[in-house]
């Protein structure tokens, strides 16, 4: 502790040297230009925003007693005088906007119908006071943007006396206290460990002429600007704690508590973890702009895996840093959070948990999964910090895309998730049925909380941007998509790009004009299935008595005919497979609802296939892609072989015990 | 049958002499279970017959696209496919309740039980069995009930732990309890079968008494024999599934059939099996002086033992 302490000094001493750099000469408030916590010797983000917290947790009531002080850099070329800070814990009360959402599907998500008070989750500013301006507790007022829901707290307003006038600074200081809610929507407590995600009063972002602070929903997550975070979190002794940012400091306090500070650079929220029975297991990545450390937080009966969670995470990086950019923060926490505790799978800046159990064998890449995706959002979220609330695809979706590029690459694609005892699984395997369901009910450019239901906003937000992304890359090329992925990750990295700076990249990389796929796939909600419908070959010579048709010699004239099912038209390649072994390759524009091609060879056709090279991944329906002239009952036997096997053993076992 | 034998050996060596009991059993569980598959076999060759992509399946198992023709809309609904095999799979049970005294009554006899005392034996107890059956889903539901109610009590209350393998353990060694403790019923009511069959007993409530009391003296011994062919039976499971995964070639649909009939064939023998060392073990009973009267059984020439 007291080499901690000596660091946490000579760190606070850097910090204060870089500080000031961006001041408002008038009030003498400033946004440090600390690179602490960065790999790079100048800031990376136009930071408009600096939290400096103290928090005490109390592990017994999984409560938290805090002070902010937010200071605001007013960017927005407009004075302001009206300020909405975010209260996410909120949500977690019976009246919330949250809660009823999640009411309102109730076969979906945690258990709310036996959720109870001990349960709830709370927050409540205690005192905000606006430097220079005096006290405005008595004056914040709930507002509810997005629905009639007077009810819920999650976003609190205040109207200063004074506006702040544009690049002029103002200052926050707020008292709050916390009730974290057992683990819902991966933030809270769980026995004796807690996940501190949403825990502070966080300013919205003046967006695009207006604020924007949306209520939590049940569905979408967050939106909020970068800058510094410098956090005090004082915790019982015992407690083992993780957090965004660097570890700066440690001390240990008197009353068996300790007092550790963290500090963050250009990141845009901040979450931490205790408990008493994390293991921790440290690596290093090297990237292209600097070290990486990696500080895995593992359960006692997970030690066995850290290695597997190290492992993925160093590929996932290294593929990252290789196809889109680097990751410029020098540390990466991952946290295996209590079994059971629904805090599994979650990210923020420089901290994510992952999810597994005691028991996962090697070829349930689930550790994997979780670790390659939540990383991922470490650049879409993270760095590319879009609007969560309004356009979830574009970090879910993007982030999907990603992670079944980089899982293909690692693990194979028809294994990348599954891959034990002759059963695989992939993951477009697990991108196909969960689109299958929802495809035509929402497209994917739609306010996250407006989505038809829970499935469709997963299905879609996630699946379908995967997949249309997927199928793009048929369009323009992988090369050229990668590239696009690059040059979007640099142009807005650490900035908020809407849906059209995404879309305008890709066009402008490829060089082609992409409207008519973004306004089917993207803001559309046509369904992609083509069909080989049918084919037929007839002998030329059909009309001679006594024809004896031989392979080979016999001339036939055949047809195959290809449907378009579907609203959504895209070009497609369709291969024609003769039974001497020839092949035939068209092209169609999908334009008209069906094509037929007709041939006069030597051969019957033994099959066609729309898309052959397997680049369509939208398409719904992949049974219906080809056709061949002969049935082959095998793949029907073998699996009523497995269910007659599995009905027998099911009637034996009905019969063993009951008679 | 030999008194010094294992109750074990004996019954294996009933089931040896009568293995086309088993045979029937099994094929008429094979034939039930095929047109149980009928459905889910109709659904499939319609998606899957004239699709390459259905090659995934067949070289391999991709859990996706299996996934993607279950949620095909011409897939039909999943209950509609698969509600016809369970029904075939109570069918089955059924027909065991029928045709089980008439394999008892073979498994007590010294030769080969001729077809129609076999069929007579099977009407003549229809009823009783029947009763027997709700008698011991009475007293094997409450009993179950009771130990899964408190197993889920103790395996929540491990859940509340932080050690997360405490629930799971908690609930495996739960599990094989209750199994023992329901084994036990079912070895009870085999005996009380048996007495049924053998002693051509009208009054059921006699022979679940009668099978209570042989049970209960002779505990050790017909539970150790009854567990004993349980593991078995485990391990015939266990041999099947790993020979299933290691020598048949994924697009292999006679080896997989012949390993799982295999496998589900030797599954049947073993309750069969613990079928006949109950049967032995009541005639051993029965050749020992007992205070009620005996009833002459019907169909027995010879001595009851060999």
């Amino acid at each position: 502790m007291v080499v901690g302490l000596r660091v946490g000094v000579c760190l606070l001493a850097a910090l204060s040297v870089t500080a000031f750099a961006q001041t408002d000469g008038a009030a003498g408030l400033a946004i440090p230009a600390t690179t602490l916590a960065i790999n790079s010797a100048t800031p990376l983000s136009q930071r408009v925003v600096a939290y400096d917290m103290d928090a005490k947790y109390n592990a017994k009531t999984h409560s938290l007693d805090a002070t902010e002080t937010l200071t605001y850099h007013n960017l927005t070329g407009q004075a302001l005088d009206t300020f909405p800070f975010h209260l996410y814990l909120n949500g977690f009360q019976p009246t919330s906007t949250w809660i009823r959402e999640g009411k309102r599907w109730n076969s979906y998500g945690p258990d709310l119908a036996t959720w109870d008070a001990k349960s709830y989750g709370a927050q409540e500013i205690k005192s905000l006071e606006v430097v220079g301006q005096g006290d405005f507790t008595s004056q914040l007022q709930f507002i509810n943007p997005d629905d009639e829901n007077k009810d819920d707290r999650t976003v609190v307003q205040v109207h200063l006396s004074k506006p702040i006038p544009p690049d002029g600074y103002v200052q926050f200081k707020i008292k709050f206290h916390d009730q974290f809610p057992e683990t819902l929507a991966r933030t809270g407590w769980n026995r004796d460990f807690i996940l501190g995600g949403q825990w502070f009063p966080k300013v919205g972002v003046w967006w695009h002429g207006a604020w924007n602070c949306h209520q939590f929903h049940y569905d979408t997550e967050f939106f909020a600007d970068f800058g510094v975070y410098d956090v005090k979190l004082t915790v019982p002794q015992y407690e083992v704690v993780g957090a965004s940012g660097i570890e700066v400091g440690s001390v240990n306090n008197a009353d068996g508590t300790k007092t550790v500070t963290y500090h963050g650079d250009d990141i845009h929220d901040f979450a931490w973890t205790a408990s008493p029975h994390y293991l921790i297991y440290n690596d290093t990545f090297q990237g292209s702009m600097g070290p990486v450390k990696l500080r895995i937080l593992m359960q006692p009966a997970h030690w066995g895996q850290a290695e597997r969670h190290a492992r993925i995470a160093k590929e996932t990086m290294e593929h990252f840093d290789r196809w889109y950019g680097p990751y410029p923060y020098k540390t990466l926490t991952i946290v295996d959070p209590e079994p059971g505790s629904e805090a599994g799978g979650m990210e923020y800046p420089t901290f994510i948990t992952g999810d597994t159990t005691w028991y996962m064998p090697k070829g349930v890449l689930l550790v994997e999964d979780v670790v390659e995706h939540e990383f991922g959002h470490q650049y879409w979220y993270g760095m590319v910090a879009t609007n969560e609330f309004e356009d979830a695809w574009m970090d879910e979706g993007i982030n999907q895309y990603t992670q079944i590029k980089i899982m293909n690459s690692i693990f194979g694609a028809s294994t990348s998730i599954i891959n034990m005892w002759g059963v695989t699984a992939g993951q477009v395997d697990e991108a196909r049925p969960g689109l299958e369901a929802v495809a035509d009910l929402d497209p994917i450019a739609k306010n996250g909380w407006e989505y038809a239901d829970p499935n469709s906003y997963g299905g879609i937000t996630y699946f379908k941007t995967a997949l249309s992304l997927l199928t793009l890359e048929g369009v323009i090329g992988e090369d050229t998509m990668r590239r696009a992925m690059h040059t979007y990750l640099m142009r807005y990295r650490f900035t908020h790009p809407t849906k059209e700076d995404f879309l305008k990249t890709i066009e402008e990389v490829s060089g082609q004009d992409l409207r008519w796929y973004f306004n089917q796939a993207i803001y559309g909600t046509q369904v992609l299935d083509y069909e080989a419908m049918k084919i037929t070959s007839v002998p030329v010579d059909w009309y001679k008595e006594n024809l004896k048709e031989k392979k080979g010699e016999t001339e036939y004239v055949s047809n195959v005919w290809v449907h378009r099912k579907g609203e959504f038209v895209i070009p497609i390649d369709v291969e024609v497979k003769f039974d001497n072994g020839d092949r035939v390759r068209e092209h169609w524009d999908g334009k008209d609802r069906w094509v037929r091609y007709a041939y006069q060879k030597k051969a019957k056709v033994e099959s066609v296939e729309v898309d052959p090279d397997h680049k369509i991944y939208l398409d719904r329906n992949n049974f219906n892609n080809s056709r061949t002239a002969e049935a082959n009952g095998d793949p029907a036997r073998k699996l009523a072989n497995y269910w007659t096997c599995i009905s027998q053993f099911f009637a034996q076992f009905l019969a063993w015990w009951l008679v | 049958m030999n008194g010094k034998t294992s109750l074990v050996s004996a019954g294996a060596a009933i089931v040896q002499r009568n293995k086309r009991y088993i045979v029937w059993f099994y094929l008429l569980n094979l034939a039930f279970a095929h047109f149980g598959a009928t459905a889910f076999s109709d659904a499939a060759h319609g998606i899957l017959d004239h699709s390459l992509y259905a090659d995934k399946l067949l070289h391999g198992f991709s859990l996706g696209v299996f996934t993607e023709m279950l949620a095909r809309p011409e897939f039909g609904t999943l209950p509609g496919a698969t509600h016809p095999a369970m029904m075939f799979s109570v069918v089955f049970f059924l027909a065991s309740l029928l045709f089980m005294p008439g394999v008892l009554l073979g498994y007590a006899s010294d030769h080969p039980l001729p077809r129609d005392e076999f069929y007579r034996a099977c009407g003549r107890n229809v009823w009783r069995f029947v009763r027997l059956f709700l008698f011991f889903s009475v007293i094997a539901g409450i009993v179950a009930g009771i130990l899964f109610g408190g197993l889920n009590a103790l395996v929540s209350a491990a859940d509340k732990t932080s050690n997360e393998r405490l629930p799971f353990f908690t609930q495996l060694i739960g599990d094989v309890i209750v199994l023992v403790v329901l084994t036990v019923i079912r070895m009870w009511f085999d005996v009380a079968q048996t007495d049924a069959v053998l002693r051509d007993q009208p009054a059921v409530r006699k022979s679940i008494v009668a099978g209570l009391r042989k049970t209960r003296r002779n505990f050790g011994r017909l539970l150790g024999s009854y567990l004993v062919i349980a593991i078995v039976a485990a391990a015939v499971l266990m041999a099947g599934i790993l020979l299933w995964y290691a020598i048949v070639p994924p697009s292999s649909i006679l080896g997989a059939f012949i390993i799982g009939q295999a496998t589900l064939l030797l599954l049947l023998a073993t309750r069969f099996w613990q079928r006949a060392t109950a049967v032995a073990f009541y005639v051993r009973e029965m050749t020992e002086p007992v205070a009620e009267e005996k009833r002459a059984i019907p169909g027995f020439a010879a001595p009851l033992v060999s």
